[in-house]
């Protein structure tokens, strides 16, 4: 693969001698079914880095490894420098890593107000809960007009707002997103990428896997290419967009 | 009109009553469905256990009635700790369908550790409150009504006040509503399925102690049918939604206390099981939504583990069966032969259960029913009309699979758990309408002086010629049931059993092939059920029960889903087992309970491998 042509560093990513997440030789299986052969992969504290591929590439998993929804079979999974993969999610969520999970799974039959709320139930700061409550109702206008709505009323585009939310009153410390524009409008996909970058300059880190590969690169800082299992391609954003063969596996002809 | 009007007042507070006692058993059972996803057998156990424990307080120990009740809490929220921990927990990457029939074999282990301790019989409990009665405007009300009304009343409040304004309620809803991303929120989905253990067990508890006061008794088989009546308030309010369940446990006290005003009192079961499968059917989720569509279902297959059978060479087989055949020469003990007979037969039910269930997919806690119309037709043709039995036998059997197949047609469409209630409450359906349609079946005296079995003058009285016949049918029956499964037949029925979706997709009618599947297997059940008539010479509405079916169901779990062997392997064990160890016999369904139990936990595949 011509991953040494792409992986030009530059000063962040040079600077960071300690990556705030850090996948090491991960191995993954279902049963028999191999996900994952060796995964590397590293987020730098303040990046947004998404990951690409396509179905079945892995994607989704290697979310799943970092959330400890699933156990890797091989490999260690490092946060802050600490390892992970073995902690129960809640615990990893106490840590400091918040989820935008796929397909956005609010908690249908809650209140909106419920449904951010409970973005910070591990939280025990209630005054500083309350703070960062007033700060969502000021991010999202359109949230603090439904607050005693039912969070499967809203449309996609509102509940995507309400499952970034209600991932910020965690206050994590890196956002994992899965697929955040997946069934979106056109105009809600570029409110969520707008949306992105705005938290990622307030101070947040964020990991993204994506099929979009075209939008994703616009907003990350750097992107990976997973393929069957396997990161074939890593590098900067503007170079993996530029790159001819990422323009012909990944990003496809009419892509807006 | 005055007195109509008076009577109408007195049943709605009947109905009322009883209604609220249903509620607390529906909201427990519905709160562990939306949380944990699961159809949960044990919770009229638990309820059964609550009665005995207030029984224990009031009686024995003379304590005051608020400390009964707290007592009755602490004991069954207790109790639905160690069930979730021990028998559950362990399940939880298991199928769902796994821990469903674990709490199967808790029930059958409690049922019968009570029954050892205070023995079967009703124990008399006698409530301080009743004397108290007094009138309101012409209606009589009793203190115990009001005391039920009360803890109704202050229960929901609590509950609702836990769910809404508590971190653990909050925490409770959101892993009901979706697991993963609760974790995701940093919940411990573990502790709040044992919460919400503790909370279930405890209203059933209480749900318990309340009905021993209201009906002044207490016995053992109180269990399985609060599991049930709890399983038709919960469905009638929607599986898994908790104020529908308040008003399904009320809904159907109310119907079943204006029913008895109307029918009379044996009718009482009917009611709940019929709304249960019309609600099913009609509204499968429940009355308070117009959506028809259930959830999606994570329940389809019925393979607790999917695994290569084990294979048994064919000289095995015909080994064994030429042994078998050749046993009365050997060992001609009456005693030894009769067991067998037992195990002939059910082996039959088992191969109905393993075809229904392991090869088509569609999980049957019903095949008991078939077994009593079987055995019902072929009394009532040889009694009545003077039918030989050679005919009358193959007509019940033929009976049985008409009726069988009409009763679950219009469960077609459901699938998964939902056709594991509906078969059950068929199963239950089948005994009401035998005790309450006296005309055609002596109802609750059941049918005497049936004839024994006979073959073109040749009687089978005599253990070993019982022996034989059972025995030669269970081999046609398997080797029948062996072609059909090998058939492109069975390859479609395997295919409902994978996905029903998909099967469809390909033009598989597939109303066709489970009339089809439920025919063949309630013909066999059916024929297995008239020979059993036959050999006790009576039978009743309580021959064939429940406990049966889901008895035929451990057997054919115990061979191996699917698998014809197994089935009989599976009946064997289980009818033999208790009756060859002696001191054993009282503790059969403690042996059963605890071999369903382990089974699945540490070989869900069977002896002999699922098929």
């Amino acid at each position: 693969m011509n991953t040494a042509s792409l992986a030009r560093t530059n000063g962040q990513n040079a600077a960071s001698t300690n990556p705030l997440l850090e996948l090491k030789d991960i191995d993954t299986a279902y049963g028999p079914i191999q996900v994952h052969f060796g995964v590397n992969l590293h987020v730098n504290a303040g990046e947004i880095v998404c990951l690409l591929g396509g179905n079945a590439s892995g994607k989704s998993t290697t979310m799943k490894i970092i959330l400890g929804l699933v156990r890797p079979r091989a490999g260690a999974v490092r946060f802050d420098g600490r390892v992970i993969n073995g902690l129960t999610t809640p615990q990893i969520v106490r840590l400091g890593i918040g989820s935008v999970p796929e397909s956005r799974r609010i908690f249908a039959q809650m209140t909106v107000r419920e449904n951010l709320l409970m973005g910070a139930y591990h939280r025990r700061d209630r005054h500083a809960v309350a703070e960062d409550y007033e700060r969502m109702l000021a991010l999202f206008p359109r949230l603090k007009e439904r607050l005693q709505q039912r969070g499967g009323t809203l449309s996609g585009g509102e509940q995507q707002m309400l499952a970034i939310g209600r991932a910020l009153m965690g206050r994590p410390r890196l956002i994992c997103m899965d697929e955040p524009t997946m069934g979106l409008s056109p105009l809600y996909v570029d409110r969520v990428l707008a949306l992105i970058q705005q938290i990622n300059t307030q101070g947040y880190t964020i990991f993204m896997v994506e099929q979009n590969a075209n939008l994703a690169l616009q907003i990350a800082h750097r992107g990976y290419v997973l393929q069957n299992g396997r990161i074939v391609m890593e590098g900067q954003a503007d170079a993996l967009l530029n790159d001819p063969e990422i323009q012909d596996a990944y990003l496809g002809e009419g892509v807006s | 009109m005055d007195s109509l009007l008076r009577t109408f007042a007195d049943q709605t507070i009947n109905g009322l009553v009883i209604g609220n006692i249903y509620a607390f058993i529906a909201v427990g059972l519905a709160l562990i469905f939306g949380v944990g996803n699961l159809i949960n057998f044990a919770h009229g156990s638990i309820f059964m256990v609550g009665a005995y424990v207030g029984w224990v307080c009031v009686t024995w120990w003379g304590l005051p009635l608020f400390t009964a009740f707290l007592v009755t809490t602490l004991v069954c929220a207790l109790l639905g700790v160690i069930i979730e921990r021990f028998a559950l927990y362990p399940l939880r990457s298991a199928p769902p369908i796994a821990p469903l029939l674990a709490t199967i074999g808790v029930s059958f282990m409690i049922d019968q550790a009570v029954q050892i301790i205070f023995t079967p019989n009703p124990q008399a409990f006698p409530n301080p409150l009743l004397a108290y009665r007094f009138q309101v405007g012409g209606v009589t009300v009793g203190a115990i009504d009001l005391l039920i009304a009360g803890i109704g009343v202050a229960t929901a409040a609590a509950l609702y006040l836990f769910l809404r304004f508590t971190q653990w309620g909050w925490a409770l809803r959101a892993t009901a509503q979706d697991r993963e991303a609760a974790q995701q929120m940093g919940v411990d989905v573990v502790a709040v399925n044992r919460m919400t253990f503790a909370i279930a067990s405890a209203l059933g508890g209480i749900a318990g102690l309340l009905v021993g006061m209201y009906f002044n008794t207490v016995y053992p088989t109180m269990s399985f049918q609060a599991t049930l009546k709890g399983f038709a308030a919960v469905v009638l309010g929607g599986l898994g939604n908790v104020p529908g369940a308040v008003l399904g446990g009320l809904l159907l006290g109310l119907i079943e206390s204006y029913g008895v005003a109307i029918f009379g009192a044996t009718y009482r079961n009917l009611f709940a099981f019929v709304i249960l499968i019309a609600v099913l059917v009609w509204r499968p989720n429940g009355i308070f939504t117009n959506q028809r569509r259930t959830a999606p279902e994570p329940l389809t297959g019925t393979f607790i583990a999917r695994s290569r059978p084990v294979h048994i060479p064919a000289w095995a087989i015909a080994a064994l069966t030429v042994a078998a055949l050749a046993l009365p020469f050997f060992a001609p003990n009456p005693y030894l032969l009769q067991i067998l007979t037992n195990a002939w037969l059910l082996g039959m039910v088992a191969l109905s259960v393993t075809l229904v269930t392991g090869t088509a997919g569609q999980t049957s806690l019903g095949q008991a029913g078939f077994m009593a119309i079987g055995a019902y037709a072929s009394a009532l043709l040889t009694q009545r009309l003077g039918w030989p039995f050679e005919l009358s036998l193959l007509a019940s059997a033929l009976v049985s699979a008409v009726i069988g197949v009409l009763l679950v047609l219009p469960a077609f469409r459901l699938r998964a758990v939902y056709i594991a209630i509906a078969t059950l409450a068929i199963g239950e359906i089948v005994n009401q309408v035998i005790l309450n349609w006296d005309s055609l079946t002596n109802g609750a005296m059941g049918i005497t002086n049936i004839a024994p079995p006979s073959l073109f003058g040749w009687q089978a009285i005599r253990p070993h010629e019982i022996y034989w016949f059972t025995l030669v049918l269970l081999i046609l029956a398997a080797l029948v049931q062996h072609r059909l499964v090998r058939s492109p037949l069975g390859r479609t029925w395997r295919a409902l059993r994978e996905d029903e979706v998909a099967a469809q997709a390909f033009g598989i009618d597939l109303n066709r092939y489970k009339t089809l599947v439920f025919a063949v297997a309630a013909f066999i059940a059916g024929l297995s059920g008239a020979v059993t008539g036959h050999m006790y010479s009576y039978i009743s509405h309580e021959t064939f029960t429940n406990t049966t079916s889901i008895l035929v169901l451990t057997m054919v779990i115990l061979g191996g889903m699917g698998n014809l062997l197994g089935a009989i392997v599976g009946a064997v064990a289980l009818t033999a087992l208790p009756e060859l160890f002696r001191g054993l016999a009282d503790y059969r369904y403690l042996i059963y309970g605890l071999t369903l139990l382990l089974l699945i936990r540490f070989r869900p595949q069977g002896l002999l491998g699922t098929d």
